[in-house]
């Protein structure tokens, strides 16, 4: 089990990476306008992008920061930060199911920075599946 | 020990993370907003606080503009029909001139970006339109309509319907369409945006100054306005 922590932890950093490139490039305005040299993202820049005010990828990346953070007290054996991870990263993966359905079918087109967040988010999902319910004992 | 260190990790990385995105927002912008190159090629040193949108090189004249020479506000976009930032600014700008009337003078200038297959045939449409007088018709159209054509394999038919829409005659809007006029009005407004330094779209100047890229949504527009009006003298 402990592994698996360590596992979410590494990836979940992974994660704050991307997302933390994806907000700078918001905040810069480097993709979200368009350039000359890197052209525009038609997912960065659009509405969807900002939630209240927030680039959605800061957001991404403190929800990131916060997998971490959790992840790693778990994996020194803090168990209640353990039991956290399961809903934090559910409602994580149910918003991303939900960016790729407006990249796919509203705006259609797709980020590749986002897709690789929702490939984390995911693997992370299975991550604690496999902690939760298979590996199960008493040890989470 | 053991029971603190993992929150000394976690702090390690909120402080690398917070640290790596202070600093990487701080250094972009330097050199995205055109602070220096307003002022280039002739480099003289002016204070770099001000850069002064005259010393750009003349566009295309006469300009395209919507409002009283004299307004206290003069802000200058630099567009792409096909840029969807630059469609979703278009609103926004018409939000403004209904709400500031004449205190306003829009200003339109070509800047199509090479990376947008159609813009550089949307641009040309709008100039053509242009030569009639309907060049304000057509820049709505065209950017109110982006979804529709951008993404289509022969704008032309689209374009001369729009053009038909916007009331010019058809006939001659085609002809102007391949003529000199056009390419060169273009061509004059992507060189006064070069010499601007002007790196993307939607690319704005208020009264000589860049209007960085986040103040452009509407309620931020709108107190930036405000702002200016306060420094002119005027109130709302």
């Amino acid at each position: 089990m402990k592994k698996l922590y360590i596992a979410a932890a590494l990836l979940s950093l992974l994660g704050l990476a991307d997302a933390l490139y994806l907000t700078i490039e918001h905040v810069t305005g480097q993709s979200v306008k368009c350039t000359i040299t890197s052209g525009c993202s038609e997912v960065l820049s659009s509405p969807y992008a900002v939630v209240a005010g927030f680039p959605l990828a800061a957001i991404g990346a403190a929800a990131y920061f916060t997998v971490f953070s959790l992840a790693t007290l778990a994996a020194f054996g803090y168990r209640a930060a353990g039991t956290l991870l399961t809903p934090l990263i559910s409602a994580m993966f149910f918003v991303s199911l939900w960016l790729i359905y407006l990249q796919a079918f509203v705006i259609r087109e797709f980020c590749q920075y986002c897709l690789l967040s929702a490939a984390i988010t995911t693997t992370l999902l299975v991550i604690i599946v496999v902690g939760r319910f298979v590996l199960k004992p008493a040890s989470v | 020990m053991k029971r603190i260190l993992p929150f000394i990790i976690i702090l390690v990385v909120l402080g690398a993370a917070l640290g790596s995105a202070w600093y990487l927002t701080r250094t972009i912008p330097a050199s995205q907003t055109p602070a220096q190159p307003a002022q280039a090629p002739s480099s003289q040193t002016t204070p770099a606080q001000q850069p002064v949108v005259n010393k750009g090189v003349p566009g295309a004249e006469p300009a395209h503009t919507l409002g009283p020479a004299n307004a206290p506000i003069q802000l200058e976009e630099f567009g792409d029909f096909q840029c969807p930032p630059c469609g979703m600014f278009h609103p926004i700008l018409e939000q403004m001139h209904e709400e500031f009337g004449d205190r306003l003078r829009i200003t339109f200038r070509e800047y199509p970006l090479p990376t947008h297959q159609h813009a550089l045939a949307a641009a040309s449409a709008a100039e053509a339109a242009g030569i009639q007088g309907k060049f304000w018709e057509m820049h709505d159209l065209l950017y109110e309509h982006q979804d529709e054509w951008k993404e289509q394999f022969d704008v032309r038919p689209i374009f001369e319907r729009y053009a038909k829409q916007a009331g010019v005659d058809v006939e001659r809007y085609k002809r102007d369409l391949g003529g000199d006029l056009v390419a060169q009005r273009i061509f004059q407004d992507g060189r006064r945006g070069h010499s601007l330094g002007v790196q993307g779209t939607p690319t704005v100047f208020m009264n000589g100054r860049e209007v960085p890229f986040e103040n452009l949504q509407a309620d931020k527009l709108r107190l930036v306005i405000q702002k200016e009006l306060q420094a002119a003298g005027s109130s709302k």
